[in-house]
């Protein structure tokens, strides 16, 4: 037989007195169960030696439930109370209650007379219990126990006939003591023990309490039943006037909700997906049938009274149904286990909890949020623990508050699962930025432990703290900049304001019971008054008749009362500055001067709670010649653009005097506007950017002219400003560096007067620092409507001055070289660069003044910059320019067979970098020596003796005189050697 | 290097358009010192020349030897201490800066470089020239603050120093300022004199001028010497022989200011408001003052406009380029000239034709 394979395998120490005739009615049970999963007998083998454990630390969602329930109901047979204490703490188990409930039948008379020991009950208001599967006291009800006359506890010693022990209990510190049963005694003292130990965790026999959990569930549930319709039909009459009306009758149940039927139904739907997780194993079929009621319902646009029908009729069903559940279970037990189990393997893990483990709630104020998330909360039986603005919210606080509630799962006073209601996650930025990422990285946890051993599920939360609960965010603003992270990844649900009806017939029937007198026409004002804010309209109407009087419409819009203080968004503002309104009460009243006053106060309440006028003043200046309105001669434009003015000019002054009273009068500037031009129709408004980009480009711009300014040499640059650069210079120098009659031929078939031409305009490309640079976006030669140069290498000024003179939609005349003219010109350019150098630095040795050291350092830099540039830009072979001045005479045949590419000037002043190559050149000549050799041994006159003294003197010659060679890599087929630099000089 | 350089008297004798003010200087200095001056004047007129070729004839040729430096201030401002770094061109004998480049701070520029100076006082063998010359630019574009803690210094130390100032228009200079300066108007070159030098520059480089040519380029030129010569030489870089109706390159951006002018006379309407919107952020965006864009939107309106409208096209020009100053946002205020310039030109329309 299965079962006593297992058995010695699981519980050994536990079972060996057991052993009694209900084993054989258990059995036929075991037979028809699943072999269990290898993972579930390694759980149960781990917590075989404490057997409480389990049930204290790990999550109901274990999968291991369909052992347990064997176990224990051996135990029971064995008539050991003490182990039935675990029934109570261990989690709802379906599966127990159906095996148990022969046992339990024979004896509910008996144990009703028992005397009550202090035992408090999980307390549970139950509303629809068609919706919640899985109320823990139900399955308390059903655990019963054998009873066992001649053990009992009493909280003195004398009292107990024989042996008996001490027994602490875990909540209030109370002590009793416990009969150690003959029975037992007899079976040996190690295990006695161990039973002792167990059974003081209660301090009242378990089946006493049990009995009376289960009458008072039941009790209960009936009167829920019958309550509700009470609670609806009669009206409390009296109340505690102290109370605020907006606590009073704040929606208990979930049919009571004014909030939006769909968010509603979706928010208790992400609850029940909650349930297979939470609950465990409970009733899937009827979830099922709930989950896709509400399904169906929040497609729907059913509304109240159907939905109040539909909960009615499923609380009746429900009751029967559970009835027939037991009844079911007794009669074919065994069937309903298997398929239970079934059930359960297949589905732990497929129905686990939703998707998104965040649900977020954002609207404005008034709207219910909070209401909403407490009343789903308790309804899907969940017990609601709320974290608000006015806790502590740092986040190690908030992280130990979030892992307490959703792993723990409190033992005495409420039995029931938490629910994390997290209010207020907008507020204030740095403490709710704690809260978001507690959050964000328990579910971060969650979602690796589930990609990464997902058959390993018993693990879960063993140490990584993951989300086994639901937590509900609840915000005003969804776009806060905290909660960006957390709106990715939670389910988000935005407010929408209830309809005004709905709203009026609640405030009615409210006022109705408090003896208000309001017309229906008042309330519906105060409802458009405060946008549907339905605690801003219970506040003022309570207000009202504790002041006894009347609601009526024009104590709304003339009273302060009820006035909400709301900031809207830019977006708002500019929409009501340019849209008219065109309600019934405007057109009533156009007549008198009445309307446009309230219009004006209106607009500048707006305007001024938003503050922030610069960005309000953009809006409109961006989007007001969009608008369409009638405007023949202009009049209105140009009224319009002066108030954009003087508010520019009174900002400008507000701003130079720090005179910041002075903004009150911004918003009437804008008043003024929608004076003008305020259309009935609505905008399309867009955000003032081109302000913004103006800006940003501006510095842009300015800052590149800057730096080509501090480029220039000064004998230049001192007689020219940024501005002038700008005004007078650029245009004519684009001209002049681009003349229209050049041949791109190369340099040697130009004539004479084209050589001057060429030298001429390469000495003002130096003179200015401008040279070409290679360009991989080719808008400005598309833009000066060069179309033919569109490949990678093109070609254009370094210091970028082409761009400022390209405008949008405008074509200049000016010519473009051709690309290998640029090549020729880049080349020409980095010579002459290079040649300055070197003559500006023998310039300065003669001269023994040190001219400005950093500014040779940063030349000296650019010029092994440009020479590695030239080196990629690959011109065209030419013959390389000496200066001959500089470098001997035999040596210069040599240097000319060598070909352009890479440069180097080597002087005693020689840039950082150049010293970097030229000594690591050295460094590598050192073994490769014998192949310049023969070059340098015909044509230098020293052997190798006095060769090292030759050295020497070369590079002191070296040092005095700067030096130009070029080195061509590509070109060569021979053997690569390093080289010596002063192999070219000797 | 180009002409507008190459052709730039070095020396006071060399200078051909402000002669007479040349002749001044070289006697103001012939003693070796002078006292603290102010060149203002339109730009492209010479001040620079001017100054520079003075400081040659007070402290030789090695007032041309200059370098740049990029110096660091830290100033001890009570509790807080501010670094600012500005870019000055020195040589032994005189500092030349633009303090307005440091924005609203220029106040602690002003103040420690004159300390500074005047501690650094040059030693000269021969007793004379015991002062340096500090040459401020832009000097119109100088704080309030700036130029009071100006004027004070001015007279302290001048013993030490000697201030020359730069700037385009004296309006903007305070009056205790200048009174404290000689000052030296130079105004624009008149058209026979830009006539002259472009004739001057063509002799030296050896070119044919065709008779006129250079008048034309002059009239282009908005009397601005330095334009004119920029001018001549794109015209010789593009067309070499000239020929006297050949075209002058105009500069980009009055091209451009000149098609919205069109824009504005072709449609008067918000829309077309909307896209000379568009097109002015474009030329502010390229460095353009917003002054320069006004000025010169109201020279093109004014060419294609009727006579009877000048007067007050005018009016509301320098009514809007007041508030323009006043405020902060430029785009507001030429938007405002442009709305206002349609609204009259469209009702001038309606009366005239119906």
């Amino acid at each position: 037989m299965q079962k006593k394979k297992k058995l010695p395998n699981h519980s050994p120490s536990f079972f060996p007195l057991t052993v009694t005739g209900t084993l054989t009615l258990l059995l036929p049970m075991d037979m028809d169960m699943d072999i269990p999963l290898p993972e579930e007998l390694e759980l149960l083998e781990a917590n075989s030696h404490f057997y409480e454990e389990p049930y204290v630390y790990s999550p109901p969602s274990d999968p291991s439930p369909p052992q347990s329930p064997t176990l224990k109901n051996l135990e029971i047979d064995g008539s050991k109370r003490p182990r039935n204490s675990d029934a109570i703490e261990s989690p709802p188990d379906e599966n127990k209650r159906t095996k148990r409930i022969d046992i339990e039948e024979e004896e509910e008379e008996e144990e009703e007379e028992e005397d009550w020991l202090r035992y408090a009950p999980p307390e549970e208001t139950k509303e629809e219990d068609w919706l919640r599967y899985a109320p823990p006291e139900e399955t308390n009800v059903e655990v019963a126990v054998e009873k066992d006359e001649e053990v009992y506890l009493s909280r003195f010693m004398s009292a107990i006939n024989g042996a008996c022990m001490p027994v602490t209990a875990p909540s209030g510190g109370e002590r009793v003591y416990a009969k150690i049963s003959g029975a037992q005694r007899d079976e040996g003292l190690e295990k006695l023990n161990r039973k002792e130990r167990s059974k003081g965790l209660l301090p009242e026999p378990v089946n006493v309490l049990l009995q009376r959990v289960e009458q008072q569930a039941f009790a209960k549930a009936l009167e829920a039943s019958s309550e509700h319709q009470i609670d609806i039909t009669i009206p409390e009459t009296t109340m505690v006037h102290e109370q605020l009306w907006v606590e009073k009758y704040a929606p208990s149940s979930f049919t009571e909700l004014l909030s939006d039927e769909q968010t509603n139904r979706e928010v208790l739907l992400w609850l029940k997906q909650w349930d297979s997780c939470v609950f465990g194993s409970e009733i899937r079929s009827t979830s099922d049938e709930v989950l896709s009621a509400l399904r169906r319902h929040s497609s729907t646009e059913h509304r109240k009274s159907f939905d109040l029908d539909f909960s009615r009729k499923n609380r009746g069903h429900r009751w029967i149904n559970g009835n027939n559940n037991h009844i079911d279970n007794v009669d074919h037990g065994t069937n309903n286990l298997k398929g239970m189990q079934d059930f359960l393997n297949k589905n732990s893990r497929l129905n686990g909890p939703p998707e998104q483990k965040i649900l977020l709630l954002c609207g404005s104020p008034g709207l219910g949020k909070t209401t909403l998330a407490h009343v789903a909360a308790k309804h899907c039986g969940y017990r609601v623990v709320e974290v608000n603005a006015s806790d502590d919210r740092s986040t190690s606080t908030i992280e130990a508050k979030i892992l307490d509630v959703v792993q723990m799962n409190s033992v005495m006073a409420d039995a029931r699962p938490k629910c994390l209601v997290i209010d207020e996650i907008d507020g204030a930025l740095g403490d709710g930025k704690g809260a978001v990422e507690v959050i964000l990285k328990m579910v971060s946890a969650e979602r690796k432990h589930d990609f990464g051993k997902e058959n390993n599920a018993k693990k879960k939360g063993s140490k990584t703290a993951s989300l086994t609960r639901p937590v509900i965010c609840i915000c005003n603003d969804l776009y806060a900049p905290a909660l960006r992270p957390l709106r990715q990844i939670a389910k988000v649900h935005i407010f929408v304001q209830p309809t005004v009806s709905r709203v009026v017939s609640r405030l009615k029937y409210i006022c109705n019971r408090e003896g208000m007198e309001t017309s229906s026409i008042a309330l519906t004002a105060l409802a458009e008054f405060t946008e549907c804010d339905i605690r801003s309209c219970l506040n003022t109407l309570q207000f009202l008749h504790k002041k006894n009087e009347t609601l009526n419409v024009m104590d709304i819009s003339s009273q302060v009362v009820g006035r909400k203080d709301v900031s809207k968004s830019a977006f708002d503002i500019w929409r009501e500055i340019f849209h008219k309104r065109r309600t019934k009460r405007d057109r009533k009243s156009n007549t008198g001067s009445g309307s446009s006053y309230g219009e004006f106060d209106f607009l500048h309440a707006l305007i001024s709670n938003r503050g922030d006028y610069d960005v309000i003043l953009d809006g409109i200046h961006e989007n007001i010649l969009q608008l369409r309105y009638h405007d023949p001669v202009m009049h209105k434009t140009v009224k319009c653009l002066n108030s954009l003015g003087i508010s520019d000019v009174m900002q400008q002054y507000v701003m130079r005097t720090q005179q910041m009273s002075l903004q009150v009068y911004q918003p009437s500037v804008a008043i003024t506007l929608h004076r003008i031009v305020a259309q009935v129709q609505k905008p399309t408004l867009e955000w003032p950017k081109s302000f913004q980009r103006y800006r940003t480009m501006l510095m842009e711009k300015t800052d590149i002219l800057k730096a080509w300014h501090q480029k220039i040499p000064p004998y230049i640059s001192r007689h020219l400003s940024t501005k002038s650069c700008i005004e007078d210079l650029i245009s004519p120098l684009l001209h002049i560096l681009s003349p229209p009659n050049f041949r791109p031929v190369a340099l040697h078939l130009l004539s004479e007067t084209e050589k001057n031409n060429m030298t001429q305009l390469v000495n003002v490309m130096v003179s200015y620092s401008i040279t070409y640079k290679n360009m991989k976006s080719d808008s400005l030669s598309i833009n000066m409507g060069h179309e033919a140069v569109s490949d990678a290498s093109a070609l254009s000024f370094e210091p970028p001055i082409g761009e400022f003179i390209a405008y949008k939609d405008y074509r200049s005349d000016h010519h473009v070289l051709a690309l290998a003219m640029k090549q020729v010109l880049l080349h020409e350019v980095e010579k002459q660069k290079i040649l300055q150098v070197s003559n500006g630095k023998s310039a300065q040795r003669t001269d023994g003044r040190c001219n400005g050291d950093q500014g040779v350092v940063g030349k000296g830099a650019s010029v092994a910059k440009s020479a590695k540039t030239i080196g990629e830009n690959a011109g065209a072979g030419t013959k390389t320019f000496g200066n001959a001045k500089n470098i001997s005479n035999t040596r210069q045949g040599n240097l000319s067979t060598s070909t352009v590419s890479l440069s180097l000037v080597s002087s005693r002043s020689a840039t950082v970098e150049a010293k970097q190559i030229s000594t690591s050149d050295v460094r590598k000549a050192r073994s490769g020596f014998d192949f310049f050799e023969r070059f340098r041994k015909p044509s230098s006159r020293g052997s190798l003796d006095s060769e090292i003294a030759v050295v020497k003197e070369v590079t002191l010659e070296r040092d005095l005189r700067p030096l130009l060679f070029k080195f061509n890599e590509g070109f060569t087929n021979a053997v690569k050697r390093p080289v010596r630099m002063r192999d070219f000089l000797l | 290097m180009l002409w507008v350089d190459k052709y730039r008297p070095k020396t006071l004798a060399q200078v051909i358009v402000h002669e007479d003010i040349a002749q001044n200087l070289t006697k103001l200095v012939t003693e070796q010192d002078c006292p603290h001056l102010l060149f203002y004047g339109p730009s492209g007129s010479g001040k620079k020349t001017l100054i520079m070729a003075l400081l040659r004839q007070i402290f030789g040729p090695s007032a041309e030897k200059v370098k740049v430096e990029n110096r660091n201030w830290k100033i001890d401002a009570g509790s807080r201490t501010i670094d600012l770094e500005l870019t000055t061109l020195a040589s032994t004998n005189h500092v030349e800066l633009s303090p307005s480049d440091v924005g609203f701070q220029d106040r602690y520029i002003v103040q420690e470089i004159i300390k500074e100076m005047a501690k650094n006082r040059p030693i000269d063998t021969k007793g004379k020239k015991g002062f340096k010359v500090l040459v401020l630019n832009e000097v119109d574009k100088l704080s309030r603050e700036a130029q009071h803690s100006l004027r004070r210094t001015m007279e302290k130390y001048s013993a030490s120093c000697r201030l020359i100032l730069c700037c385009n228009s004296s309006s903007k200079v305070t009056e205790a300022i200048r009174s404290r300066c000689l000052n030296i108007r130079i105004n624009a070159p008149s058209a026979e004199q830009i006539v002259k030098v472009l004739e001057f520059i063509g002799k030296k480089e050896g070119l044919q001028l065709p008779s006129g040519f250079a008048a034309r380029i002059a009239e282009k030129s908005n009397r601005n010497l330095r334009r004119a010569i920029l001018s001549f030489e794109t015209c010789r870089v593009q067309q070499y022989p000239f020929t006297s109706n050949q075209a002058i390159p105009p500069m980009d951006w009055e091209e451009y200011i000149s098609e919205i002018a069109t824009d504005i006379m072709k449609e008067q309407s918000p829309k077309r408001l909307f896209q000379v919107r568009g097109k002015v952020y474009e030329l502010l965006i390229n460095c353009i003052p917003p002054e320069i864009v006004l000025k010169r939107l109201l020279h093109e309106l004014l060419k294609k406009l009727d006579a009877e409208l000048k007067h007050e096209v005018c009016h509301w020009a320098a009514y809007y380029e007041h508030r323009m100053r006043l405020g902060q946002k430029a785009i507001f205020h030429i938007e405002a000239f442009v709305a206002k310039f349609m609204s009259i030109y469209k009702a001038f329309l309606i009366a005239t034709f119906g």
